[in-house]
């Protein structure tokens, strides 16, 4: 007994390190937005700020309104990822129930949608969306980057669907279930780790989206935290305190977001592996 | 064992709803992502430069855009780069990402908390992922050439970034970094998505760790395994940013790989022609991807 | 469709309860696309607060694109017609918007102009602007490298910062004295990552030897370069100029970690507020043994007006606005100096690197103009990567680069 709890936290120790080291780089990125301007290029490199400078928390949150990017961030990437999944998941699940040439067609054709690099695909998405008039709106960026994480929750929550019991299925139907009531009562239930992590990944994806946001969104005021970072990033200079201050600020309302939702999604994962 | 999945359903009278659904997202992929994929395609055997790059009726070249390109001498070393940085990133991501995974789905206080926190640093804006490594890999002043000589593995600082010899082997280190967190967390779904019942089963039939590892949870994982290797395939390929941020492509075009040399030609050099044709390349490299990626599943299991 | 203002006028003429559309169609704004984004940039809002004060009728909307997006919106607004009345352009990129018919020819308003006239521009920007005879852009501001040094470290050397190296032997010479054996402290950073840095940063060491870019293949080249490749393979400098851009080489300077950095006036601000020692910009050396020619190069930005905009008269009484000596005289506050011969700039701060960058300014060439330099840039930072890596002896290095560059210039040769 003694040895099973010793074993446990012996893999605590483990797990403890691997994570440590693993995101050494973004503990990195917050000693670098505390350290003097001066001190973030001294060699050798100072593993802790040798005196906390908070000019560059200050700088973000009074000059350049992180807290307003932050906003546009969060919007764009929630109703993205509603958006997403409302269209994916029925697209999914049929794609899993449904198998022909056709659907195999239609999932290559899904997968090759995202081959190309959002750098190429701007330009021409902006000559369309201005003949649509929408640029500069959220719903054209939102639009634009639900092309974009699409495809990726197709693919990711087929197999999940995949993985569900036709059975459990039939057996709603026999009970007088359509088929879409079906899909709400009975599949997305047994899938929802799947859905959970396909959303969490869409959200986070869409959160760190820069190229599309950048080209459609001219307007200061709507765009968000991921192209408002390069408003330090000048013709010559680039303020790299201001950066990772800011970097930081981007990143921690997330990190505190997953957190608080560790719960439910430790929950999910328990729960999809009782069976 | 699991039996093979039957390979077609029974057709009801219902099931009319289940092509709509799949069409309704495909049509808005078709409409949104179809136009800029032809918009490329056009603009490749075109001749297209800032003065008509506004209109649609560009001089049509044939393939003399692909054969200018395939004539450059920077064709085959790129594709080479491309090659070894998507192979090698594949391969790592999903063997650590599964590693990760399998570890993490163990029983042990704090677990789940740390399996959430490595997702953080899929979230960092490329831009600063490149600039944290390129610090942290500076020959003079990087932390990890400190750590390195500091604990006496090498005496004199490697050039990580600098040398034509390391570069790729760097900039590949920092993307699979990453990406792996991504991996790692949807093949955690796909694992705790796996039956419990069936590894019981096993264990009580007395089949070892490895046995139980191979012959269960690889052959179930397999649909969440080819969309996961399928995926980070294709998000490799098309990676610029990583690069971008830490090399330029260099040094002397060591790290250039497609979708950056695209980049070069398109907007630094202005030609747009020679920037689409990789566009079109990059498109029929992955349809082989995916091809391979459809055929598997023909084979996939169902519970 | 488009009113032009002829028809405006006529309809006026013609149709006098038209007035107040008329008023209407008037108060329109000017789009103006810069990348002026950081705070030090007072030069450019302290011009477009000025302009709005006094045209409350025709404000400036303003569009502040990143450097890294910029050139990237620019093709983008061409290919959608969508192009701002007004916008800077990086002074090697104007030829190429220029050649392809994508910026206003200008000729005829300067010739009408009294306030912008060839005559009152340092000869090397006002050429960036030109295309073949035709003028199509305006120079807003000039800049060129030089060479920082930190006065303790040379003292502690044994070197005089009064008297900074005057010549590459000389250069190496201190900056091998000045380099610290446990390889913390650099003699000499400069930039050679693989970008535009490179070529702009290696370009007046090319001139210097008596080369130029036609001429890649010739022993002046290779003397230039082997400079570099010895700088590097010395330890005099860092491996990190593959990776660093000029200004993250002052930044090594700044934190103490280089005791001599190449870069422009743009870091001097940041420097007079972040090192703590005394320091002085000093002139580029010459090649020394018998070749003493200055060189530098040359960077900036010009105004240009797009083609396709309707503004274009109101573009340019705002080019002109921003070209009135008064105000060009602030420009040196935001690290920039002003391309015009009659820019009254009194009791200018950070003095001395003033007087020294305006002293380097009037041996700073151009590059180019050719309508395509990126094509020509491009090489060259491989050829400078590709030698300083080891990767091909520099002479082969540069053959390859010259090989790259010669159908280029067999097309349109250097300078137009």
């Amino acid at each position: 007994m003694r040895a099973r709890v010793a074993g446990r936290w012996a893999l605590t120790a483990v797990g403890a390190a691997i994570t440590a080291l693993y995101l050494f780089p973004i503990y990195w990125m917050y000693a670098s937005s505390l350290k003097s301007p001066a001190e973030l290029f001294r060699s050798p490199p100072t593993l802790f700020p040798s005196a906390i400078d908070l000019a560059a928390y200050t700088w973000i949150f009074t000059r350049e309104n992180v807290l307003r990017y932050l906003a546009n961030s969060f919007l764009l990437a929630g109703t993205t990822t509603f958006v997403t999944l409302a269209l994916a998941i029925p697209c999914a699940y049929a794609m899993s129930r449904l198998r022909s040439r056709w659907v195999d067609g239609a999932l290559l054709g899904v997968m090759l949608a995202q081959v190309l690099p959002p750098a190429l695909m701007v330009t021409p998405i902006f000559i369309m969306f201005r003949q649509l008039g929408l640029t500069n709106s959220y719903e054209g960026v939102i639009l634009a980057l639900v092309t974009k994480s699409l495809p990726f929750a197709i693919v990711v929550l087929r197999p999940a669907f995949l993985l569900v019991p036709q059975e459990l299925e039939e057996a709603a139907r026999v009970d007088g279930c359509t088929r879409l009531g079906a899909l709400f009562r009975v599949i997305l239930p047994a899938a929802r780790t799947a859905i959970v992590v396909c959303a969490i990944l869409v959200f986070l994806m869409t959160y760190g989206e820069y190229v599309y946001a950048a080209s459609l969104l001219s307007r200061i005021a709507m765009q968000p935290a991921t192209v408002g970072l390069y408003a330090f990033i000048g013709a010559e200079i680039s303020d790299w305190n201001n950066i990772m201050a800011f970097a930081s600020a981007f990143v921690t309302p997330v990190i505190i977001l997953f957190i608080l939702m560790q719960r439910l999604i430790v929950q999910g994962m328990t729960a999809g592996a009782i069976k | 064992m699991p039996s093979p999945a039957r390979t077609r359903t029974r057709f009801t009278d219902s099931d009319a709803l289940l092509p709509t659904l799949v069409a309704g997202a495909l049509i808005f992929i078709i409409v949104f992502i179809g136009y800029p994929v032809a918009y490329n395609l056009a603009m490749s055997f075109q001749e297209v430069t800032l003065g008509n790059i506004r209109d649609f009726a560009r001089p049509f070249v044939g393939l003399e855009n692909y054969q200018a390109l395939v004539a450059d001498p920077l064709f085959w070393p790129v594709l080479r780069n491309t090659a070894i940085f998507v192979i090698t990133n594949v391969v790592l991501q999903v063997l650590l990402g599964l590693g990760l995974a399998m570890f993490f789905l163990q029983d042990f206080p704090g677990a789940a908390w740390m399996r959430g926190m490595i997702l953080a640093g899929w979230i960092l804006p490329p831009l600063v992922i490149a600039a944290v490594f390129k610090w942290l890999f500076a020959s003079n002043g990087g932390l990890i050439n400190e750590a390195l000589m500091g604990a006496g593995l090498t005496a004199q600082p490697v050039n990580f970034l600098s040398d034509t010899a390391t570069a790729m082997a760097t900039v590949t280190f920092t993307n699979v970094w990453f990406g792996t967190p991504f991996a790692m967390i949807l093949l955690s779904a796909g694992l705790a998505n796996l039956p419990r019942d069936v590894f019981e089963a096993a264990q009580i039939d007395g089949a070892g760790t490895l046995t139980r590892f191979t012959r269960i949870t690889v052959p179930l994982l397999m649909p969440t395994l080819l969309a996961v290797t399928c995926l980070c395939t294709i998000y490799t390929l098309r990676a610029f940013d990583v690069i971008w941020g830490m090399t330029g492509g260099g040094p002397a075009n060591t790290t250039n790989v497609l979708p950056v040399w695209s980049f070069q030609l398109s907007f630094q050099q202005f030609n747009f022609a020679q920037g689409a044709v990789i566009a079109t390349m990059m498109f029929a490299l992955v349809i082989l991807v995916a091809l391979l990626y459809i055929r598997s599943i023909r084979s996939e299991l169902r519970a | 469709m488009r009113i032009t203002r002829r028809q405006t006028l006529a309809l006026a003429g013609a149709a006098p309860i038209a007035a107040p559309a008329l008023v209407q169609a008037q108060a329109r704004t000017i789009s103006l696309w810069h990348v002026f984004n950081l705070e030090t940039e007072a030069y450019m809002r302290e011009g477009v607060r000025d302009w709005n004060a006094q045209n409350p009728n025709q404000r400036i909307e303003e569009r502040i694109i990143p450097f890294a997006q910029y050139r990237t919106e620019l093709v983008r607004a061409i290919a959608t017609g969508d192009v701002p009345d007004l916008c800077v352009i990086d002074n090697p990129d104007t030829p190429s918007f220029a050649a392809q018919n994508q910026l206003t020819d200008l000729t005829q308003r300067v010739a009408t102009s009294e306030r912008i006239r060839a005559s009152v521009y340092h000869t090397g920007p006002w050429s960036t602007a030109q295309w073949r005879g035709r003028t199509f852009a305006v120079p807003r501001d000039s800049n060129t490298i030089a060479l920082y040094i930190n006065h303790e470290m040379f003292r502690a050397a044994g070197l005089d910062p009064a008297r900074p190296p005057g010549t590459w032997p000389d250069l190496f010479a201190a900056a091998r004295r000045l380099t610290s054996a446990d390889g913390r402290v650099s003699g000499l950073m400069f930039s050679a990552r693989a970008a535009e840095d490179a070529t702009f940063q290696w370009l007046p060491f090319l001139w210097q030897a008596g080369g130029d870019i036609d001429r890649l293949d010739g022993p002046e080249a290779l003397d230039a370069l082997r400079f570099w490749v010895e700088c590097v393979t010395s330890g005099v400098s860092s491996r990190d100029v593959l990776t660093v851009s000029q200004s993250e080489g002052v930044n090594r300077l700044i934190s103490g970690n280089a005791a001599m950095a190449i870069s422009g006036p743009w870091d001097t601000p940041r420097v007079s507020q972040q090192a703590r020692f005394e320091w002085s910009v000093a002139q580029l050396p010459v090649r020394g043994e018998g070749r003493e020619i200055h060189a530098s190069g040359l960077g900036g930005w010009n105004w240009a007006i797009p083609q396709g905009t309707r503004n274009a008269d109101a573009a340019w009484r705002l080019i002109e606005h921003m070209s009135r000596p008064e105000h060009m005289a602030q420009s040196w506050r935001s690290g920039r100096l002003p391309p015009r011969t009659d820019v009254p700039v009194e009791n200018p701060v950070y003095a001395q690197a003033f007087r020294a960058y305006s002293e380097q300014i009037l041996t700073a060439r151009p590059r180019g103009p050719h309508p395509r330099w990126p094509d020509i840039s491009r090489p060259i930072q491989t050829a400078i990567q590709s030698a300083l890596t080891g990767q091909a002896p520099p002479d082969v290095a540069l053959r390859m680069a010259a090989t790259a560059i010669r159908p280029i210039l067999q097309q349109t040769p250097l300078r137009g």
